[in-house]
């Protein structure tokens, strides 16, 4: 019946877009007099673009919002005199009164609130987005927004926030990247300034490649997907750089006992071009070397490096440049038990120039370079194993914004991106723990291919009540005479039901041409990615999603209720008995086959005042069906988690104090653990011993995960040499009780006894962090 | 008292810094040291045993059935008497033609310890159908077999010190024939010896050694583990690079075979073979057994082997 549902709302897509289009062209034809306030809206102590900030006609009940570049359109029936209010998140409302006799260019400058707003006006200025915007699964995290929310080992990390939400969970412990709504970590699309980054993540998952203080703002979408994004299956993380101080220079730092970072930046050419400039680095390879046993050579490091210029070459144009730098390095050895050595590193930079044609039409256009590696050998009982996964991307997109009217947001576009691929891997016996690289990538083949899109997307207003986001996205591939078009039909409705209220409905369709293939066996990240081929199939998604939102309390208190269903065909996985070898034929060593996710997720979040958190809570069910796995029998998804919690609060106790807190839990993870054994016997051979019996696949539960982390934060203003600056003392402790989180078991067959044994792995204790911030 | 608390203010107040310091590298050391905590896992309840069934029928040669009951994994009975499955009935029929099968046993000189099966009396015949029929504790199992594999005839067998496969390095033998074409083929090398403890077997590398053999010569009928099939390669020449089981030095003879298998048998030991892989090496994915008979965990089928080559180890093992 879902699946009817879903067919019936591909027709209905395609039909509204049409609609929409046409009472579009019709309304710009027929329309009276009317005239656009434009313009950019930016901080107005640094410069920085204010992305998603509100600019609202009170007395005509029409409104619109700044675009990642921070520039706005409102188009308005002509009047007398009217105001215009400008708001956004932790800035002080700016309320303008003009005559709409003609087309405004009004640049606004955006004074960041101190705290000393009354409440009332606060309350005001708060935003009802969550019940108004007709799209659903979207979450904007304004970066300094981010920085009241709970540190984990003294940094803010958005990563870390994202996981925090309904319908996000995290792997198991020590593995980076995140699942959401059943999906693979290879079907979440990471954007940083458009370019895509394969992993962003340090440290075992615990910080994200991300600085946040060289970050603006960050957009998390999960469900009903706007047709301007598209390319994997389950979510999108679009993640815009900080442009850089343009009037006065500014350094920001921080010291922790797990890294260091500073910031520097500073105009260039004062309101006209500046820079920013973001670098980190951890200590613990240097910290831990003294203190190592003998036999144990343990090292970790990693660094980010982010780097952008902007410059305003005219009132229409500008341009930008941004480039980032990420790896890590981690190596573990000792005599006994696995040993690793995982490298791994992306490299990002864009160029993009944005031109204004008119009030209404605003252009991007980018160039964007993007590599990651990785790297990853394991030693486990004399066996050694290593994969090497290696994308080079260049991409262009050039992507136009329509404002006909305040009803219609109109965006479509282009873009192409051409990849080279090498993956590659190996497994083999060997005499000793030695974890030296034995893949000759030399003898690996590269693949290249093309992936290309178009879409147009409709975000519009039909009445009062009801809204719609509307969009249609055509992707395509190409790579060695094998092609694969698509579809995708994206529709988000809003029927608001009362002013603080609304119900929502999406259907989205995703393709993903590249996937990443899990192991189910290893316990250090062995994934490759590959790009569809004439017989891997692209993954292919189809999701409905149904949500009640609720705001109470003059948007104080947000709520909400989800549910969704999911279907993802086209799913890879190694076939059973898989080896790496290198050069392997991939097509030979996959089976196919499909999964499905349902769940539904609450939310309630209080936004402002001393107390300030939310509470997500998310109960789900995926599956997978493998027709060579299992016995053709579905089971449980590797990282399926019935029940996720998280409980966020931060309360500030007074102007320096601010205490925070998160406390998550989820249920364990899957794993296949083996039922029985049995003796094959027939003399000497190597055949004899005792082989396992599996009933089914996905059949035993880790440990349920529970974790509290809590912190402190102390701010004073400081000098040194008569110079003033900020100062924050951060006191954390991650894992305050000290869980023994699961994560992998392994199991072992004493040779002597013939007694199997099996085991759970934690790996991280308690962890306190003390971290110094400054900022000038 | 108070003299001594006066001190241990002024330490602590003169050396506030340092030990601040030092205590926290003691706590960062102490918890990235304390990284790895193992905690026994529970195992999977409610896995009742299954009768595992194991046949091979060889022309010319008196069928045996290897009967045996599955333990819990985490079980710590290993042995084959403790594991036979005792009071079964066992019949193999062919038309309307019967032979009941009745338990014996072998000793097991390399590893101490009785094999226990049930033993026809009726030799197995080329070109013919067999059912398998096995009652044990209330329960039937079922399983057929047709016995019409080509043997093929083997060109020679040279020796080699070292090959590499997806397995690693070894040493061992190559073997030369033609494969028949036509139809789809699977192969699997055998090796007769007459050893004694001198000649250690592959796994004394896991610390076990064989005692019962009391200095005299056994035979020890040597299996290939990997299973060779003519896929891709109809009718051609085929290679078989094989590793030994057991030592051996220069002089050493052996009667070298080349088993060809029906196709049930050979996606059974070829699962066996990518299982027993998965279970020595951590990263490679887990293997399903796929049972040949319904009901039960198991094989019935039927091997033709080739005549027999002599072969002479020209040189000691590495």
């Amino acid at each position: 019946m879902i699946i009817k549902f879903m067919k019936i709302f591909h027709r209905v897509t395609i039909n509204l877009l049409l609609f929409a289009i046409g009472i579009t062209l019709y309304t710009q034809s027929f329309a009276q007099n009317r005239y656009t306030i434009s313009g950019t809206i930016v901080d107005n102590e640094s410069g920085e673009t204010l992305i998603g900030a509100n600019v609202y006609a009170p007395e005509l009940n029409k409104g619109a919002s700044t675009n990642t570049f921070g520039f706005y359109s409102l188009t308005l029936a002509a009047t007398d005199s009217i105001n215009v209010v400008f708001t956004y998140v932790g800035y002080v409302p700016q309320i303008k009164k003009v005559l709409l006799d003609q087309d405004l260019q009004l640049e606004i400058q955006l004074k960041p609130d101190i705290g000393q707003l009354q409440e009332v006006v606060i309350q005001s200025t708060i935003s009802d987005e969550n019940v108004e915007r007709p799209q659903m699964g979207v979450v904007e995290i304004p970066i300094k927004k981010i920085r009241e929310l709970p540190f984990i080992l003294g940094e803010p990390d958005v990563l870390k926030i994202v996981q925090l939400l309904p319908g996000v969970q995290v792997g198991n412990e020590g593995t980076t990247g995140y699942h959401v709504r059943g999906g693979n970590v290879d079907q979440n699309l990471v954007l940083l300034d458009g370019a895509t980054v394969y992993n962003p993540n340090h440290l075992f998952g615990l910080f994200s490649t991300f600085n946040s203080r060289a970050l603006n703002n960050v957009t998390f979408v999960s469900g009903g997907f706007p047709a301007y994004y598209g390319g994997r299956l389950s979510s999108i993380l679009d993640v815009t750089m900080k442009d850089g101080n343009n009037q006065k220079f500014g350094l920001n730092g921080g010291i922790g006992l797990i890294s260091t970072q500073l910031t520097l930046e500073g105009p260039i050419i004062k309101d006209k071009a500046s820079y920013i400039v973001s670098g980190r680095r951890t200590y613990l390879d240097l910290l831990l070397r003294p203190f190592l046993p003998e036999g144990n050579e343990s090292d970790y490091q990693f660094y980010d490096l982010n780097a952008k210029i902007n410059w305003k070459i005219s009132s229409k144009d500008r341009l930008y440049l941004s480039f980032f730098n990420g790896k890590d390095n981690a190596y573990y050895k000792e005599t006994k038990g696995i040993n690793y050595r995982i490298l791994f590193g992306n490299t990002t930079a864009t160029l993009r120039w944005n031109h204004l044609f008119n009030s209404k039409l605003f252009l991007n256009t980018s160039l964007i370079y993007n590599k990651y590696q990785q790297n990853v050998a394991a030693v486990q009982d004399n066996y050694f194993s290593q994969v090497y996964t290696g994308i080079n991307d260049i991409n262009g997109k050039i992507e136009l914004e329509y404002f006909p009217n305040p009803d219609h947001l109109v965006k479509f576009g282009v873009l192409y991106t051409n990849h080279r691929f090498l993956s590659g891997g190996k497994s083999e016996l060997i005499a000793t723990n030695n974890l030296s690289s034995k893949l000759n990538i030399d003898n690996v083949d590269a693949d290249n291919f093309n992936e290309y899109a178009f879409y147009i997307n409709d975000e519009f207003r039909i009445s009062s009540k009801l809204s719609a986001n509307i969009g249609v996205r055509v992707p395509g591939f190409i790579s060695k005479g094998t092609k694969y078009n698509a579809i995708e039909p994206r529709t988000s409705l809003k029927f608001g039901l009362t002013s603080s209220s609304s119900i929502k409905a999406a259907y989205t369709v995703m393709n993903q041409y590249l996937h990443l293939i899990p192991s189910s066996t290893a316990s250090v990240p062995t994934d490759i990615w590959i790009p569809s081929t004439k017989q891997t199939k692209p993954q292919l998604s189809q999701q409905v999603a149904l949500g009640y939102f609720r705001n109470f309390k003059e948007n104080i208190i947000e709520s909400s209720i989800e549910v969704y269903y999911k279907t993802m065909d086209n799913q890879v996985l190694f076939r059973e008995g898989n080896q790496l070898v290198e050069n392997f034929d991939i097509d030979s060593s996959l089976v196919y086959g499909k999964g499905w996710s349902y769940g539904a997720e609450f939310l309630i979040k209080k936004n402002t005042g001393i107390l300030t958190g939310w509470i997500a809570y998310t109960i789900s069910k995926t599956q997978q069906q493998f027709d060579d796995l299992n016995f053709s029998n579905s089971f449980d998804f590797k990282y399926d988690r019935t029940h996720v919690i998280s409980i966020v609060g931060s309360y500030a106790i007074n102007e320096r104090w601010t205490l925070s807190g998160v406390f998550v839990f989820s249920t364990g993870g899957v794993y296949t653990q083996p039922v029985g054994r049995i003796n094959v016997f027939h003399g000497p051979t190597l055949f004899e011993g005792n082989y396992l019996v599996y009933e089914e696949r996905n059949n035993a539960r880790l440990n349920n995960y529970h974790r509290l982390d809590l912190s402190a934060s102390y701010k004073k203003k400081c000098k040194i040499f008569k110079i003033p600056f900020e100062s924050e003392w951060v006191f954390g402790v991650y894992n305050v009780y000290n869980h023994q989180n699961p994560y992998f078991v392994y199991f072992k067959i004493d040779p002597a006894t013939d007694k199997p044994t099996a085991n759970q792995v934690s790996l991280l204790p308690i962890i306190p962090s003390i971290t110094y911030n400054f900022k000038f | 008292m108070n003299k001594m608390i006066g001190l241990y203010r002024n330490f602590v107040t003169n050396y506030k810094n340092i030990i601040i310091f030092i205590l926290l590298i003691i706590f960062i050391t102490t918890i990235i040291l304390s990284c790895q905590k193992e905690i026994v896992v529970k195992p999977v309840s409610g896995y009742e045993s299954q009768l595992f069934i194991e046949c091979i029928l060889f022309p010319g040669e008196i069928p045996r059935v290897y009967l045996s009951k599955s333990m819990p994994y985490f079980a710590g009975e290993v042995i084959p008497q403790q594991l036979f499955a005792r009071g079964a009935s066992i019949r193999i029929l062919k038309d309307s033609e019967e032979d009941i099968l009745l338990a014996d046993s072998t000793f097991d000189r390399f590893r101490c310890r009785w094999i226990p099966f049930y033993k026809g009396s009726v030799s197995a015949e080329f070109g013919r159908t067999y059912e398998l029929v096995v009652n044990y504790d209330g329960q039937t199992y079922r399983a057929t077999t047709t016995i019409d594999q080509k043997s093929v005839s083997i060109d020679s067998v040279i020796y080699t010190p070292e090959f590499f496969d997806i397995f690693g390095g070894h040493d061992g033998v190559i073997l030369y024939f033609s494969d028949t074409p036509g139809q789809d083929n699977y192969y699997r090398f055998q090796m007769n010896r007459m050893i004694d403890n001198t000649r250690l077997h592959a796994h004394e590398l896991d610390g076990l050694v064989s005692d019962c053999t009391e200095g005299k010569k056994f035979l020890s009928v040597d299996l290939g583990r990997t299973i060779f099939s003519d896929e891709n390669v109809d009718g051609q020449a085929m290679e078989l690079y094989v590793e030994v089981s057991f030592e051996y030095q220069a002089g050493d003879s052996a009667w070298v075979y080349v088993q060809s298998l029906d196709k049930n048998s050979a996606e059974f030991f070829s699962d066996l073979d990518l299982q027993l892989q998965s279970i020595k090496n951590p990263f490679v994915e887990n293997v399903f057994l796929k049972s040949k008979i319904e009901g039960a965990i198991g094989i019935f089928g039927s091997v033709v082997r080739s005549d027999s080559v002599l072969f002479i180890y020209p040189q000691d093992n590495p």
